[in-house]
């Protein structure tokens, strides 16, 4: 069996490898010239020691590679392609070419057949994945030192443990949709549009919640969730004394501040000096209120998204297995 | 005949999506014989096949292969040999790698020397791709792939409907060669009868989805006449048991029965039929049915006109 799954599918393995092959080519070469900016510029110095303003250093340094961000969005669709070209051929290929017919009624029994190709695959992306995640997180070290932000869209989906859990989905999506949908380019479509409905959800819907957010309440003119350890900042408001909202509570509008401080100078009467202004807001006890997800959270975060991610793809495998097991032929 | 059942249907159904492929139907094909299974386009062939090997599971009715209940028995497979419709291989192997596939898809069974001796025979080339092969050499390999296995029940559906008639003639002798030595049962499927004539001594003929006539192939010509005679409304003659077909011109009518005694009657003319004859007469006649003697009695009433 291990010899028919290694023929059958040996040049989806070889275009994965070289695909991976490439991706080093580029990851590593470039990755240790981030590092040796990084260094050679001081900022990674600059960063080991706390409460030090690294600002400007990390801004120059962010802008000098705001070329590479093109990367990012091929990166995340990088495991749904295993998906759709490992995962949904494997049933609907055969069924699409009637050679489940020939495979399913020799001395094997299909969930032996089903199960040694599943394992296998899945091996191979554990491993591949597995590869790229590390990498990736090696190479993006810098940037994420640099912008002090592990949390966003981009960041989070690229490094630590979880691309290897959106690997393992995307395989066992793209299996589950061959044996149910039995056509090769339809499953392929349905693999990639799963793929990208569950992630976006989850991104969007569950990731926010996966622990009771903390909020915070800081000074107008003060810093907010604390800096340099990688908070989540959820939303941020601004506020009056009472916890009203101010404006639409995202920035500060001089026409809300003047209809509650009459004594401030009109907006039309040109530059108005920053005293009043911050007299105003210390009267009416403007501050802002942000919540947010502590920095520390973020192994857990990775920890419950990739058991979320694994979870679905186990509960994907086991069904298509069932499926060819008890429903196809 | 008290030759053990290779395949026993009962009431066996299969109902796809919207309509029966198969339905209520029962047969039983005897061990040790070459049956074959004929019938029309959508007769419920490939299903029936398809049921026996358990790539598909019966939605009525039950199904025994080898005595085993298909899809739920491991040990069944192992002694199937199937070659499905169009003869499916993995285009992309070469020759060898189709009996690797079959070494290692079959372990413990795969007679190697027997495969290599049917493609020698053949004059296949092992380093050809299995999607360059013409028809007759795909359905060689197909072969090969299920003899060597050493079944005891080789079931092949549809096997000479692409071949031309020396690749049909070829693999006719392939498969002879193939089932004299050891004791297996073959089920072939075709919709066409000459060719299984010279092999077959058993058939199965289904008809929308049931059986309608199952027998040993001697005993159905035997029991059945061609009469013909001057034209006259047939009410009963003497020796037969149930008239299958009628034809009747101006002058004369012709009729296809089937006998339980001499024919004496003077007024018809009789003549012996081939199978060919006896087949189109039952599929032209889908009510009539030609069944063994347990359901002879009941099958006899509902013979028609």
């Amino acid at each position: 069996m291990n010899w028919l799954t290694w023929r059958q599918h040996r040049a989806q393995f070889l275009f994965g490898a070289a695909t991976l092959a490439v991706i080093t080519l580029f990851l590593v070469p470039s990755g240790l010239g981030i590092w040796h900016t990084f260094r050679s510029t001081g900022l990674a110095g600059c960063l080991a020691v706390t409460g030090r303003d690294c600002g400007d250093l990390a801004s120059t340094f962010s802008d000098r590679y705001t070329g590479l961000q093109f990367t990012i969005p091929l990166f995340m669709i990088l495991p749904a392609l295993l998906g759709v070209f490992w995962g949904a051929p494997l049933v609907a290929r055969e069924i699409e070419q009637g050679t489940h017919r020939l495979a399913w009624t020799q001395g094997l029994t299909r969930l032996r057949w089903m199960s040694t190709k599943v394992v296998t695959l899945v091996l191979a992306t554990l491993a591949g994945a597995a590869v790229f995640a590390f990498l990736l997180s090696w190479w993006s070290r810098p940037f994420v030192a640099a912008s002090d932000n592990r949390f966003s869209f981009g960041v989070f989906d690229l490094r630590g443990i979880v691309p290897v859990a959106y690997a393992l989905f995307a395989l066992a999506a793209g299996v589950a949709a061959g044996a149910l949908i039995r056509r090769t380019v339809a499953a392929m479509g349905a693999t990639l549009g799963a793929y990208v409905a569950v992630r976006t959800g989850i991104e969007l819907w569950a990731r926010p919640h996966y622990e009771a957010a903390r909020t915070i309440s800081y000074s107008f003119f003060g810093s907010g969730p604390h800096p340099g350890s990688g908070d989540w900042v959820l939303s941020t408001r601004t506020v009056d004394r009472a916890g009203h909202l101010l404006g639409n509570g995202q920035s500060l509008d001089f026409n809300v501040l003047h209809a509650r401080c009459p004594d401030l100078p009109g907006p039309s009467s040109g530059f108005v000096s920053k005293a009043p202004i911050q007299a105003c807001i210390q009267r009416l006890g403007i501050h802002l209120q942000a919540t947010y997800q502590p920095g520390n959270r973020y192994w857990l975060f990775q920890g419950i998204e990739s058991a979320i991610f694994v979870g679905l793809a186990l509960g994907l495998l086991a069904f298509a297995v069932w499926w060819v097991r008890r429903k196809v032929a | 005949m008290t030759t053990p059942a290779a395949l026993t249907a009962t009431a066996l159904g299969k109902r796809y999506r919207g309509h029966w492929g198969l339905r209520d139907c029962s047969l039983e094909i005897p061990a040790g014989r070459i049956s074959a299974l004929v019938g029309p386009n959508g007769a419920g062939k490939t299903t029936l096949l398809h049921l026996a090997t358990g790539l598909l599971a019966p939605t009525a009715g039950t199904i025994e292969t080898l005595g085993r209940t298909p899809g739920e028995d491991p040990d069944l497979l192992p002694r199937i040999g199937f070659m499905a419709q169009d003869v499916p291989l993995y285009r992309s192997f070469r020759v060898r790698e189709m009996l690797e596939f079959g070494r290692r898809t079959n372990p413990g069974r795969w007679d190697a020397e027997l495969a290599q001796g049917r493609m020698d025979r053949a004059s296949i080339d092992l380093d050809q791709r299995a999607g360059t092969l013409s028809g007759g050499q795909r359905a060689q390999v197909a072969l090969a792939l299920a003899l060597a296995k050493r079944p005891e029940l080789l079931l092949l559906d549809e096997p000479l409907a692409a071949l031309d008639p020396l690749a049909r003639r070829e693999f006719l002798k392939a498969l002879m060669e193939g089932a004299v030595d050891g004791e297996v049962t073959v089920v072939l499927s075709s919709h066409l009868l000459t060719d299984l004539e010279r092999v077959c001594d058993h058939l199965v003929v289904l008809s929308g989805g049931r059986t309608q006539v199952a027998g040993d192939i001697e005993g159905l010509l035997e029991a059945h006449r061609v009469l013909t005679g001057p034209r006259r409304d047939v009410d009963r003659i003497e020796g037969v048991a149930a008239v299958v077909q009628q034809a009747t011109t101006d002058r004369q009518s012709t009729l296809l029965v089937r006998t339980d005694g001499p024919i004496i009657d003077p007024a018809w003319s009789v003549h012996r039929v081939d199978l060919e004859e006896l087949v189109l007469g039952y599929l032209g006649q889908p009510n009539a049915t030609a069944l063994p003697a347990p359901r002879l009695a009941r099958t006899g009433a509902e013979v028609s006109r």
